[in-house]
């Protein structure tokens, strides 16, 4: 017998995503990087961040560590990096 | 119903039809699903008192909302009665909490499943199993009611195996993880009441966790000795590095045994707190934890967990055997996925 049902999925919410226009050099730029909290992440990023010092000739760096791996970078950090960095470096460290 | 079912239909030739054509869908977590029919969804919304649009949870990492209408439907999937859906609406919206921390515990390599415990009175009327073959299989609402909150997070917050849950072993939970407390037999109280509702109300908690790991004493006529088991296995289990909670269930035998010997959950959960301790020297010694090995790690001990409430006991499993089991929480460190009980409500006028 013929029958209909009903689909029990969901469409994703759409939402507009666009990127900040990226740096052509980043000679003199202030960077961020977010420490996910798992083992050797601190560790990957703080040699990410001398390399971008050394070859590519930025002026600083900033860390900052997440609650934990599975949440977003909280308030703070976003407040912080807004005032403070120009780029920020993020990633999943495990 | 003041307001209409919004779900896309797809007409179907018959039963086996709509059956294949779920699975053509990839609507399905492997096994057959009931065919929802517009009619078989009404049922289990008017059972809770929910109207199709009402939004129950929202999933900030997914920019997803879960309506009551897309519950319902998985819940139908699932096999469940109607007077389950209320158990389902519980449990969605304790995985939706904050603390709980969606994100973490559903897309993991570390393979959690929904553990999920059913108490007070609507536990035995919905026929929930607290007994024999605890987790095993055999009983619609243990069987149903789970795998309706998997269905829900397959289907609608976009949970899928390989995509955006990336268990690397996962375990059979993920089909169905609840159990119900054994409140009849229990000396001790309910883990909803200890956690501040009263007995009259129908809780469900939700935790999120690895497969139970069962444990043998059939020697110990004493609380002390069958803990003392239970903890020598716990703390040196595979897994034994950052997890937030545990929970303890305790068979008949074993309840027996430890409540004769007039031992409170408070006991148990200091005791099991107490003898779960690690040195960082034998962590180290296994790989578990990083650095070189010095003189202090020997007498630097590492707790289980946080705090001795982070031991969750429930009594349930079969009256005879002397066996009963723990089950760690997904491994995300203290604030990654806390266990969440939520009132199961009845929203009938």
């Amino acid at each position: 017998m013929a029958m209909e049902i009903l689909d029990p999925t969901v469409e994703p919410r759409k939402q507009p995503l666009t990127f900040v226009p990226r740096p052509d050099s980043l000679t003199g730029k202030r960077i961020g990087l977010v420490e996910n909290t798992k083992y050797n992440s601190d560790k990957i990023l703080a040699k990410i961040g001398e390399i971008l010092k050394k070859e590519y000739g930025a002026a600083e760096c900033t860390m900052w560590r997440k609650h934990n791996s599975s949440v977003p970078a909280h308030q703070e950090i976003i407040d912080e990096a807004k005032r403070g960095v120009d780029v920020v470096v993020a990633g999943i460290g495990d | 119903m003041t307001t209409q079912i919004e779900s896309k239909r797809y007409p179907v030739e018959d039963l086996s039809h709509a059956i294949e054509f779920c699975y053509q869908q990839g609507w399905t977590d492997g096994l057959p699903v009931v065919p929802p029919t517009e009619r078989a969804v009404q049922a289990m919304l008017e059972a809770a008192g929910l109207e199709p649009r009402q939004q129950v949870a929202f999933i900030t990492n997914r920019q997803v909302a879960v309506t009551a209408e897309k519950i319902a439907i998985n819940a139908v999937m699932a096999g469940c009665l109607p007077e389950y859906m209320p158990v389902v609406v519980a449990a969605i919206e304790g995985i939706a909490d904050p603390k709980w921390g969606y994100h973490g515990p559903a897309t993991s390599t570390g393979g959690a499943a929904v553990l999920m415990i059913v108490n007070g009175p609507m536990a035995a009327r919905l026929k929930f199993n607290s007994g024999d073959n605890l987790f095993g299989p055999g009983w619609r609402s243990n069987a149903t009611v789970g795998r309706a909150v998997r269905l829900v997070m397959r289907n609608v917050i976009g949970t899928l195996p390989g995509a955006l849950d990336r268990g690397t072993v996962g375990h059979p939970g993920k089909y169905s993880y609840v159990i119900a407390e054994n409140e009849v037999e229990s000396p001790w109280a309910p883990l909803h009441v200890e956690r501040g509702f009263t007995p009259e109300q129908s809780t469900v908690t939700v935790m999120s966790a690895e497969g139970p790991h069962q444990f043998y004493n059939q020697l110990s006529s004493t609380a002390k000795g069958v803990l003392t088991s239970l903890c020598e296995d716990m703390k040196h289990h595979g897994s034994t590095n950052g997890q937030p909670q545990y929970c303890v269930v305790l068979a008949g035998e074993h309840m027996r045994t430890i409540a004769n010997d007039g031992w409170s959950k408070k006991e148990i959960q200091q005791f099991v707190y107490e003898n779960t301790h690690n040195s960082v020297a034998h962590l180290k010694r296994t790989e578990r934890l990083a650095g070189a090995l010095t003189a202090a790690d020997e007498t630097t001990m590492r707790p289980l967990v946080p705090s001795p409430q982070d031991v969750l006991v429930v009594a349930a499993g079969g009256r005879a055997g002397a066996f009963s089991c723990y089950i760690p929480g997904w491994a995300g460190g203290k604030k990654s996925s806390q266990s969440i009980t939520k009132l199961i409500q009845d929203r009938r006028v």
